[in-house]
């Protein structure tokens, strides 16, 4: 039974992919659909490996820009999350501004941030940390805000230091809210990178994907949001492996 | 009577102030003296103070007023940090840690006590022996029955050696029978260990059952109301004390004392 149930849970989406691009495809060769106006899927993913020389460095800009972004928002996001939770004055001044952080659209911020610096990749990077440790900063505020006061009393009862209880009880409690975050702002970071790169420089897919409808070059296009999306697969799934291996108890 | 290890003088505790017409007293000037070896149950309405008292007794809350002695030494309204290595809080719903098997449990107790070496390491195991769940060392708390966590709280209590065990309604949670049958187990846990005990339920059966003395508390602000002497010998609490007529007697005085508290 468990063994047809995983068969099923992989070839259920396998399948159910497949048939999304047949229909697509078909549709496209029944009605004779323009390669300009929307490409075949076949094209698209031809176009993916004939033309991968030129994706490729632009691909490596928008996954350093996510990266390194991203990899900046985590201890960012803790920390702060760690400061504010600690002490109920902090939480009260602080948590408006990062609530304003998470529902401000950050595209609105990217002509400012520009004029400020530049089109370089400091100021792609800025931009990702930016959206990604607010919502990392908010989903860890949760988490620790939750710590169920039982717990914080076991640990007074062993007499354990602040530091001790932040490490052995509090942020195992909290691991679940955290990777919430986590998640979402590898989400937050890959659209944010691309929306940078549509109205900053020349370089990464963002920029590409412009490029390319301008030039009606459509199934160029397709390939670059294509391989935008599996950025944003990859970074998700390996989210969801580390949530697996690390929370692996049940509450 | 033996060495008296810890003693109460005169603790009262009460939260907000008059000021801002929040002000409540939860316990009031409750003084006790706790003997080597004794097993003291406190008995009480629930939302009497009884555990606020016992937390100003594990060191998780501080008194507002009176003062504590520990082993004849004065330690003041509030048990310091380097004291709670005497005291084992054993919570009313386990409070395990999901994170960290039954052994886990009991090793971040000696982690953060910074007891390091064989001796406590093996102890880790004594203490599940003594409760019985020794094969279970490697399970995750969720994976236990309810009765199986209590045992693991009970054993993550006793693990660092502490002169008092101090435990806080444990068989409040668990279903009566399991209820029972665990009741008779922290009667052997007592008789093995040899540990002074400070115990609160408001299940009478169990409170003649365990104590050597029970004290009985109003409700709020909690005062002691009557101090009762169990004085049935240890051999003959087993499952067969429902024919004790002593325990009969017992029974019937104190349900009229918790009656008649108000």
């Amino acid at each position: 039974m468990k063994k047809k149930s995983r068969i099923s849970s992989v070839a259920a989406p396998v399948v159910s992919f497949l048939l999304i691009f047949f229909i697509w495809e078909m549709a496209c060769v029944v009605n004779e659909i323009p390669a300009w106006f929307l490409p075949k899927p076949t094209e698209i993913f031809k176009s993916m490996v004939v033309d991968f020389p030129e994706f490729w460095p632009h691909i490596l800009v928008t996954l350093e820009v996510v990266l390194i972004g991203f990899l900046i928002a985590i201890p960012v996001g803790l920390t702060i999350a760690t400061l504010v939770t600690s002490s109920p004055l902090l939480n009260a001044a602080m948590s408006p501004y990062i609530t304003f952080l998470v529902t401000t659209p950050l595209i609105s911020l990217i002509p400012l941030l520009m004029l400020m610096m530049g089109y370089g990749l400091n100021m792609r990077i800025t931009t990702v940390v930016i959206q990604s440790f607010a919502v990392i900063n908010m989903n860890a505020c949760t988490g620790f805000n939750n710590v169920p006061v039982i717990r914080k009393e076991l640990m007074q009862s062993m007499g354990a230091s602040p530091v001790k209880t932040f490490v052995k009880m509090t942020l195992p409690s909290a691991a679940t809210d955290i990777f919430t975050g986590l998640r979402l702002a590898a989400i937050f970071a890959t659209t944010t990178c691309i929306s940078v790169e549509y109205s900053a420089g020349n370089t990464g897919l963002g920029s590409q994907i412009i490029k390319y409808s301008q030039y009606l070059k459509t199934t160029q296009s397709f390939a670059c949001i294509f391989y935008v999306t599996i950025i944003g697969l990859i970074m998700y799934s390996l989210i969801s492996i580390a949530q697996k291996k690390i929370v692996s108890w049940k509450e | 009577m033996a060495n008296k290890v810890f003693s109460v003088k005169e603790i009262s505790k009460s939260f907000g102030s008059e000021k801002n017409g929040n002000y409540m007293e939860v316990i009031k000037n409750i003084s006790m003296d706790i003997y080597e070896k004794e097993f003291i149950v406190i008995l009480g309405n629930s939302g009497c103070g009884k555990s606020t008292y016992l937390k100003i007794l594990g060191g998780i809350e501080s008194a507002t007023t009176g003062s504590m002695e520990l082993n004849g030494e004065n330690i003041g309204a509030c048990i310091p940090p380097e004291k709670l290595k005497k005291f084992g809080f054993v919570f009313q719903n386990n409070n395990l840690l999901p994170w960290r098997t039954a052994e886990g449990n009991l090793r971040i107790m000696l982690k953060i006590m910074k007891l390091k070496g064989e001796q406590w390491e093996k102890r880790i195991d004594e203490m599940l022996e003594i409760v019985g769940l020794l094969d279970y060392k490697k399970v995750y708390p969720h994976e236990l029955s309810g009765g199986m966590k209590q045992r693991v709280g009970i054993a993550r209590a006793l693990v660092h050696d502490p002169d008092i065990l101090i435990l806080d309604q444990p068989l409040g949670a668990l279903d009566a029978i399991t209820r029972k049958m665990l009741s008779y187990e922290l009667l052997n846990i007592w008789k093995k260990t040899q540990k002074t005990i400070v115990m609160v339920t408001n299940n009478v059966d169990e409170a003649i059952l365990l104590a050597n003395r029970i004290f009985v508390l109003s409700n709020k602000p909690a005062v002691i109301t009557h101090e009762i002497e169990v004085d049935i010998p240890v051999e003959e609490r087993n499952t067969m004390i429902g024919q004790n007529a002593r325990y009969n007697e017992l029974r019937e005085q104190i349900n009229n004392i918790i009656r008649a508290t108000r």
